[in-house]
């Protein structure tokens, strides 16, 4: 019984001692945790027990804390707002409290902590105590607030950066007078603005997505126009171009374009900003002007060509007719030269006239006095020969006239071009001259003369050939020009007018005339006017 | 009248008036002095290449001819070897100073627009003919 009232003791002993060794160890467990603060309060919440994570964390030594209410460590106004009461009131009606907050060391800094306050119950469940465990989340806290407030910086910024990019677009989208598109690295659309809808005429729906090539003509597209002005953008950051374009309906605009390169941060390309504007009247306008200068400047070389031949030419005869007079002068006594250079005097007297009204024919023939008409070139041909008519038979000459065509023409004009044709056919005849005129349609491929103004694609060729003096080949463009002569005054009359005036008249008509010949075997005039696509 | 070195003028000119105008013309300043003419500059060139020992004194040469002109034949005429000595006066109508200043480029000693009067003609031939040979 002893042994087993030993036994009993030394177990009971045994157990108390381990018991004690056991709370022991749990007692320096929670003593030595360091980084929270583990300490136990009485039911009424204030201190008994405290720890190295306690004295780390708030400050306080452990005597000077036990027996004071946990409410120390709060702010003054959680105090005033009661939170300690609260916290232990939640923990005793809910077994726990758990509160993140702003805590007050002993020396008046803050740290911020997050506790948790369990309730400790007696045997009767009635509360006997807090566990109150806090931790110092400051640095997380800070670290939280921080990444807070810069969220909160962004998420303003990207507010601000949306509503200023939703002006911007709209900005774009509004402007009407540029096309403003986007293009990614591959010249795909992207984005699409009013003015390039008014501009080039798709819709938004029918253009994103598609390559911005659609815009260029077939044979830039072949040259591969876009891809030198993307590449050049890529380069030197932008590229600038002028040129004609496409619209969605195949008609054409001319257009002045800057391509800019978008780069990312890192200075790579991610796109490209393409603006366009319409300049199709500042082109024609000025396409316009350009020929209108150019005009111009013709007008004024073939006035001085005509103001320095004219003065040579002119004079002339005038002089002659007073150097005669002179020598008629000095020879009174003598009949036969009195007769002779009276003569002369005559002779170049009708030279001066004829030079006079070849001039004022040849200034007449301005293309805006005359409007062209439907005028057949049969009747006209056949009014010339009329007036050729006792020449014609005085020469013994053929003259053949194939099928000749109707064409827009100002009639006076054609008239005069025959006119010219057949007297020189002709003037320029040895034996019994053969006069040729035919008709035929050809491409403008087929047009040897030499002339910029070819527009058209078709013409009417109209051939006038003799079996004349002909001329030598080097001359054949020699002679349109204004008084130039390929023979003496003595051999063949002449002012050397007449086929510059033909080629006059063929300027005036948008066509153009060029000669063939060889010296003994004729000459051929060929005259070219183009034909015209009337819109039904 | 002053003793002359001159004896022979070639003249190039396509007006058969205006040759039968110099030819009296320079008759007047001197009887015995020779004149040749030509109405073509082609044959005038060939005639003077191909009659090496012919060396005028003067060529007259007329500027407003048909096919080739005076400005085309000028140069050509300087080409000739044995005429590099020969003065050669243009003969014109025209007055124009910068037609003067162009053959005068092209290597002409002298320029005559074609005067009004046979006596003005004259004058200038005798002006001309006198000038001492350089």
């Amino acid at each position: 019984m002893k042994q087993k009232k030993e036994g009993h003791a030394t177990t009971l002993a045994d157990t108390s001692e381990r018991l004690r060794k056991s709370e022991d160890r749990y007692h320096k467990m929670i003593e030595e945790v360091e980084d929270y603060a583990i300490i136990l309060l009485d039911e009424e919440g204030s201190i008994l027990n405290w720890n190295k994570g306690a004295e780390k964390i708030k400050g306080y030594g452990q005597s000077e804390v036990v027996g004071k209410h946990f409410s120390i460590f709060y702010l003054p106004e959680d105090r005033a707002a009661g939170m300690p009461e609260m916290l232990l009131n939640e923990a005793k009606t809910n077994g726990k409290a758990t509160y993140e907050g702003w805590r007050v060391r002993k020396d008046g800094s803050k740290f911020w902590g997050s506790i948790t306050l369990t309730a400790l119950h007696g045997q009767d469940q009635e509360v006997i105590g807090y566990s109150k465990v806090t931790r110092d989340l400051t640095e997380r806290k800070l670290a939280e607030d921080q990444l807070k407030a810069i969220a909160e910086q962004l998420r303003k910024k990207n507010e601000e950066l949306a509503l200023s990019e939703e002006r911007y677009h709209r900005m774009i989208g509004e402007v009407q007078d540029y096309s403003i598109i986007l293009l990614d690295v591959n010249g795909i659309i992207q984005n699409w603005n009013v003015g390039a809808e008014k501009i080039k005429g798709y819709r938004v729906d029918e253009i994103i997505g598609k390559s911005f090539q659609i815009f260029y003509r077939e044979e830039d597209r072949q040259r591969r126009l876009p891809q030198q002005l993307l590449a050049e953008a890529s380069k030197s950051d932008r590229s600038i171009h002028e040129g004609w374009r496409v619209r969605k309906d195949g008609s054409e605009f001319w257009g002045s374009t800057v391509i800019t390169a978008l780069h990312d941060e890192r200075g790579n390309i991610i796109g490209y900003s393409k603006v366009t504007r319409d300049l199709t009247e500042k082109k024609l306008n000025e396409d316009k002007l350009k020929e209108y200068v150019h005009e111009l400047q013709q007008r004024n070389e073939e006035l001085d060509r005509f103001a320095f031949a004219a003065s040579h030419d002119l004079q002339e005869p005038l002089r002659k007719v007073q150097t005669f007079a002179d020598l008629i002068e000095q020879n009174p006594g003598d009949p036969a030269a009195v007769t002779r250079y009276v003569n002369k005097i005559l002779t170049s007297a009708d030279r001066m006239v004829s030079l006079v009204r070849s001039v004022l024919e040849y200034s007449r023939l301005s293309k805006t006095v005359s409007m062209k008409v439907e005028t057949d070139l049969q009747q006209i041909l056949s009014d010339v020969l009329t007036d050729f008519e006792v020449q014609i038979s005085e020469k013994n000459a053929i003259v053949n006239i194939g099928p000749l065509p109707v064409i827009r023409a100002i009639p006076q004009q054609v008239t005069q071009l025959f006119s010219n044709l057949i007297g020189n056919a002709l003037k320029f005849s040895t034996g019994a001259p053969v006069i040729n005129i035919s008709a035929k349609k050809v491409s403008r491929d087929d047009i040897n003369c030499v002339s910029e103004f070819l527009f058209a694609l078709e013409y009417h060729e109209i051939k006038v050939s003799d079996n004349g003096i002909g001329f030598e080949p080097e001359y054949a463009e020699q002679i349109f020009s204004l008084f130039q002569r390929l023979h003496g005054k003595h051999e063949y009359s002449g002012t050397g007018i007449g086929l510059s005036l033909c080629k006059k008249i063929m300027d005036n008509h948008d066509g153009c005339i060029c000669a063939e010949g060889r010296p003994g075997e004729g000459a051929t005039f060929n005259m070219y006017f183009p034909i015209l696509k009337v819109p039904a | 009248m002053t003793e002359r070195s001159i004896q022979t003028c070639f003249v190039i000119d396509d007006d058969i008036d205006d040759l039968e105008i110099f030819a009296m013309a320079l008759q007047k300043v001197d009887d015995s002095i020779n004149l040749r003419s030509a109405s073509d500059c082609t044959l005038a060139l060939k005639e003077l290449k191909e009659n090496v020992s012919y060396v005028p004194d003067y060529i007259f040469l007329d500027i407003n001819m048909p096919k080739m002109n005076g400005l085309q034949c000028l140069p050509e005429i300087k080409k000739i070897p044995h005429l590099k000595d020969v003065k050669v006066i243009m003969y014109s109508t025209s007055s124009n100073e910068e037609l003067k200043q162009t053959t005068r480029k092209l290597g002409a000693d002298d320029f005559l627009v074609k005067p009004g009067k046979l006596g003005v003609l004259v004058n200038h031939l005798n002006r001309i003919l006198e000038k001492p040979k350089s």
